[in-house]
């Protein structure tokens, strides 16, 4: 695996017209998910709960072998585990995804953000999120097409998976790879991992898994967490979509619509102005006042 | 004072009118912060935006209540009668001031009431695509507002923001530069008999325009 490090540089910036300085260059990393390889340990949650000083949060018992229902402020990264029943064999399926931040190419969380610099994207490719920044409008929530990140109302700041950011900065493997007990989860420039993802989807079709692929979705650019699907013929079963997008019709529209409305508004004020400087006021004419 | 002040907005109806203005504006300021990122300093005049964003669904309901207010106080002399319609043809001569061309009006001209008209819509369209960008968790047992639905709204609150910030901008010019003598009738409450005259004939013959002699200055007889 290799190993990579290196000072962060920014890409994008939230709410900024200003691209990145772009003056660092850094390799794009990524984290690649062999599904397949996942035994449901959820060692993964734990080291993400531990490296990031989450909250813990108590489990219960809703019927699943999962830790907690859904993600949240606190939980960053959650197995998820479904029972699929074939209903022409009778053969259950039990399918684990991990569920977490994909780091979008393509952030769309980023360009919903209206706070300047509380989304940035860093030249390796991770998503992270400033909360200090935050004005806790959740524009990211609807913006995102995985439905990640996660809104805390005491402290009305969003929370996601950061890719435990500062353990990349300093040369190191996001937590939840490293603490993998079998391999599911690797890490390495994102060349490498998609090479490495093709390997196993071959390996995997040979041993019967004709549909097996990998999932790096074109429409958000690719991402910097990718999944190799056992069953790529069945993405709806993990709860993945089949075409995100990081910019939904109606954000796009919106893109373009701010320029018009922007530009609308200016025109008004000089509208006023020009017809003020051709008409005039128009003044009763007082009694008696002097014409 | 010449020939007396003519009572044109009583005190309830000047104070609803600055509750809307005042509540527009500020959520025109943090709405256009919001959505432009070279305006986001505007947040800082507002404590923050953490703040404005908290702040601006709440002056949002009071800006609405305002809304509702001023449409219980002035829906009664809004309609738009059918003779009104020549007014609405002549609006090019009304516009470049060729006052000849403009037939006579009574308290609120066509105009008026087509921009009280239309910011009662826009107020509707306003409240109905904020509620799910303020709580996109849901409310009342609908929602969540994820995805697709907020963005739409957020499409729908932006379009809504364009057309009363296009309103306001006349709203402001005609109330103050274009017809000097108008903006008194919400500050004071009254215009000068001259203007009423001018502006709105109909409505100064009319018995509501009730003129208020001041016993102070030496009555001077009425034409």
């Amino acid at each position: 695996m290799s190993q990579t490090s290196g000072p962060l540089a920014i890409k994008r910036i939230s709410a900024s017209p200003d691209p990145g300085p772009g003056i660092r260059r850094s390799p794009e990393y990524a984290k690649l998910v062999d599904i397949s390889r996942c035994i449901g340990c959820k060692g993964c949650e734990v080291a993400c709960k531990e490296w990031n000083e989450l909250k813990i949060e108590p489990t219960y018992n809703f019927g699943s072998y999962q830790s907690h229902e859904d993600l949240s402020p606190d939980t960053w990264l959650l197995m998820r585990f479904k029972e699929i029943q074939d209903l022409q064999t009778g053969s259950i399926e039990w399918l684990i995804k991990k569920d977490a931040c994909l780091h979008c190419e393509e952030p769309g969380c980023l360009y919903a953000c209206p706070s300047p610099g509380a989304i940035v994207q860093y030249e390796n490719g991770i998503v992270d999120f400033n909360q200090e920044q935050c004005i806790g409008c959740q524009y990211c929530v609807s913006g995102c097409p995985f439905d990640v990140p996660r809104f805390n109302p005491e402290t009305r700041k969003v929370y996601k998976c950061n890719m435990c950011v500062d353990r990349v900065e300093a040369g190191l493997e996001p937590a939840c790879v490293k603490t993998c007990p079998t391999n599911a989860i690797s890490w390495g420039s994102k060349p490498d991992m998609v090479e490495l993802a093709h390997r196993k989807v071959d390996r995997l079709q040979g041993r019967g898994f004709a549909q097996a692929t990998l999932y790096d979705p074109a429409g958000v650019g690719g991402t910097h967490m990718m999944y190799v699907v056992p069953h790529g013929d069945r993405l709806g079963d993990y709860d993945l979509p089949e075409d995100p997008t990081a910019s939904p019709g109606a954000l796009a529209a919106l893109a373009g619509l701010k320029k018009l409305g922007a530009t609308a508004m200016g025109l008004g004020v000089v509208a006023a102005a020009l017809h003020y400087l051709g008409f005039g006021p128009e003044r009763p004419e007082e009694p008696g006042a002097a014409p | 004072m010449k020939g007396g002040d003519v009572h044109r907005f009583s005190f309830v109806e000047r104070v609803v009118h600055w509750v809307v203005g005042v509540t527009f504006v500020y959520l025109l300021l943090t709405g256009l912060a919001f959505s432009h990122p070279s305006l986001f300093w505007i947040t800082s005049v507002v404590g923050g935006g953490p703040a404005a964003r908290v702040l601006h669904p709440w002056i949002g309901l009071l800006y609405s209540a305002g809304l509702v207010a001023m449409i219980a106080l002035w829906i009664r002399d809004m309609g738009i009668s059918r003779d009104e319609i020549a007014w609405l043809k002549a609006i090019r001569s009304y516009a470049t001031h060729d006052k000849s061309r403009v037939p006579p009006v009574g308290k609120y001209n066509p105009g008026q009431k087509l921009f009280f008209w239309l910011m009662g819509a826009l107020g509707v369209a306003h409240f109905v695509s904020g509620l799910p960008l303020w709580l996109p968790d849901g409310i009342l047992g609908m929602g969540p507002f994820h995805g697709g639905t907020a963005n739409a709204m957020r499409v729908a609150h932006y379009l809504t923001t364009i057309g009363g910030g296009l309103l306001l901008i006349m709203h402001v010019y005609l109330g103050t530069l274009a017809f000097p003598g108008t903006a008194r009738a919400m500050l004071q409450g009254t215009v000068s008999e001259a203007w009423a005259k001018h502006h709105h004939p109909l409505w100064d013959a009319d018995e509501s325009g009730r003129v208020e002699q001041a016993p102070e200055t030496e009555a001077v007889p009425r034409p």
